[in-house]
């Protein structure tokens, strides 16, 4: 019997999206999947699916979904007043919705994206190896009002399995004056001492053209010593460049894989999954950090992931 | 050109982007000889099989390689990569091939066709005959949805960007700025010169590789009627004369100037 969503109203932007599809940048194919991957991987292990497995990622409000047939859930990201039938959803929680309960994200409170995974994982089709949505490539679409989203068979649950929470202490915290780690370069060299020191120092407001391609924001302006523009390079997902005024762009998961702008930093990886949680309007600060500290945040990260897939396994 | 009996371009430096890449960059130009540099070192590192090397992106003048830092360390694979740039003389890249696009020309299809014209002093037919007879050598693969960026724009084409950039260019558009030209594989906003449009497929999601074109592969843009340009709509454009193009000959990737 056919289990899943369906999808009565996608609100401000819902997609689906997974791990994404890595290794692809050298033809011009960003990687995408869920910006917030924290969010994505935990909602999946607390539904007993393998962490990229393929949920929701949907933005600030509106998304309202029914149950087709008896499904388990789980909710994590941002708080954006997860209703279940009208009551309080739980977050970072797995519970089952019967057929025809209905979940409705009702206003954001905190954060921008909220994650949904469902048990067995949300078929979808494939493109390049992953179920990601990048619309402006073909790749699916951002789904619509009256879609009817089935869940991979999933494994039967097993007689002792129960319900699972992630400890409030390893929850994202709310906030909206984010600290991001960044390693200096590859292109520090055409940045003004001033203009360096003013990166590392000013706080930015993120815009509201901010998306899954780019985060930009404004503040005071990044000095350079002979303009932006250089000879088109491999942008990697977290570069920071910055344009001819001098605002810094942060390229993300839908980000452009080549780019003609002088990079100053690139984000580590472990504090990537913050620009899915930024409001319009919250405010950075960049904070330069070595490679060795990048690499043990990343190890840490890893440890954190392989305790919760050990501790949540069915 | 020499550059074929001379030195093969050194490395200009290796430097790390973020916690596991290396950017790998020759000297900061846009040339045929930098750019096969590039390829031939980026066919080499493809296989030598680098133990923990995830990826390697080509672009003009620097290539960057993204690695998993548990399986390698950085000054290892930088002293590898390195010692790798030694042997490029002898790296064989593969084959070269010609793909033609059949294009149609001005009017609503080549919007800039007249500004075109008058900047550059070239009658609307001087400048489809010098485009349509032009081959444009693939640098490299990048920005979105597999878009090649292509050289070679023969000089009295060669025009500064658009001061405001167009919001929208539709998929297969043909344009120019600079030395570079560059066909459109999804509807993009894009500061450059549209002399046309193409209806030929260059990007499909559903498809490995999701486009036929690589780098160090031609380009030709012949002129033709807008009914024949629509049959090919939704198709992939076809490899002609893969072996007449070599990349090992002069011509070709060597008339681009940068």
């Amino acid at each position: 019997m056919l289990t899943g969503f369906r999808i009565l109203d996608p609100g401000w932007q819902t997609t689906i999206q997974d791990e994404g599809r890595p290794r692809l940048r050298r033809f011009g194919i960003p990687c995408s999947g869920a910006l917030d991957q924290f969010s994505l991987q935990v909602s999946n292990l607390l539904v007993g699916n393998r962490p990229g497995a393929a949920g929701l990622e949907t933005v600030l409000q509106g998304l309202c979904l029914e149950a087709v047939g008896s499904v388990i859930v789980a909710v994590t990201g941002g708080d954006l007043s997860a209703e279940w039938n009208g009551q309080p959803a739980p977050l970072w929680t797995s519970f089952r919705m019967a057929s025809g309960d209905r979940l409705r994200f009702r206003c954001h409170q905190n954060g921008c994206r909220a994650c949904v995974a469902l048990r067995g994982g949300v078929a979808a089709p494939q493109y390049l190896g992953s179920c990601s949505t990048f619309a402006r490539g073909g790749m699916w679409r951002n789904l619509q009002r009256g879609d009817l989203l089935p869940a991979n068979d999933p494994a039967p649950l097993s007689p002792w399995s129960q319900m699972r929470s992630l400890a409030p202490a390893l929850r994202p915290r709310p906030t909206s004056d984010y600290r991001v780690r960044v390693i200096i370069g590859p292109h520090q060299d055409r940045f003004t001492h001033d203009g360096l020191h003013t990166f590392l120092t000013a706080r930015y407001r993120i815009s509201s053209r901010s998306d899954r391609q780019g985060f930009r924001t404004e503040g005071p302006p990044v000095a350079t010593t002979h303009g932006s523009d250089i000879i088109s390079d491999p942008t990697p997902v977290g570069s920071v460049q910055v344009p001819g005024d001098g605002q810094p762009i942060i390229l993300l998961r839908d980000g452009q894989t080549t780019g003609g702008y002088a990079r100053i930093a690139a984000v580590i990886s472990s504090d990537l999954d913050q620009f899915g949680r930024m409001m319009p309007a919250d405010t950075v600060r960049f904070e330069s950090v070595s490679r060795e500290a990048a690499l043990d945040a990343a190890a840490r990260r890893r440890r954190l992931l392989r305790y919760l897939t050990a501790a949540f396994a069915d | 050109m020499t550059d074929e009996v001379s030195r093969p371009p050194q490395l200009h430096r290796i430097v790390p982007v973020g916690e596991d890449g290396l950017l790998v960059e020759f000297a900061a130009e846009i040339s045929p000889t930098i750019n096969r540099a590039v390829r031939r070192l980026s066919t080499a590192l493809e296989q030598s099989g680098l133990t923990g090397v995830l990826e390697i992106v080509p672009a003009y003048r620097s290539l960057l390689v993204s690695f998993d830092s548990r399986l390698v360390e950085l000054s290892p694979l930088r002293a590898a990569i390195t010692a790798i740039a030694e042997t490029l003389e002898d790296q064989p890249l593969p084959p070269s091939r010609l793909f033609r696009l059949p294009t149609v020309y001005g009017g609503s299809y080549g919007p800039d066709l007249d500004h075109v014209c008058n900047a550059s002093g070239l009658a609307a037919d001087e400048v489809i005959d010098l485009f349509s007879r032009q081959r444009f050598p693939v640098c490299c693969l990048g920005f979105l949805c597999c878009l090649a960026y292509l050289g070679g724009v023969p000089h009295p084409l060669q025009l500064p960007r658009r001061a405001t950039p167009r919001l929208r260019v539709p998929a297969g558009a043909v344009g120019i700025a600079n030395a570079q030209a560059v066909v459109l594989p999804i509807e993009l906003p894009s500061g450059f010169h549209y002399l046309g449009r193409t209806f030929v497929s260059l990007y499909d999601p559903q498809q490995f590789p999701p486009t036929p074109i690589r780098p160090g592969d031609v380009v030709e843009f012949p002129a033709v009627s807008a009914e024949a340009a629509q049959e090919w709509t939704g198709q992939f454009p076809g490899v002609c004369d893969v072996d007449r193009i070599s990349n090992s000959g002069p011509g070709l990737a060597d008339d681009h100037s940068g």
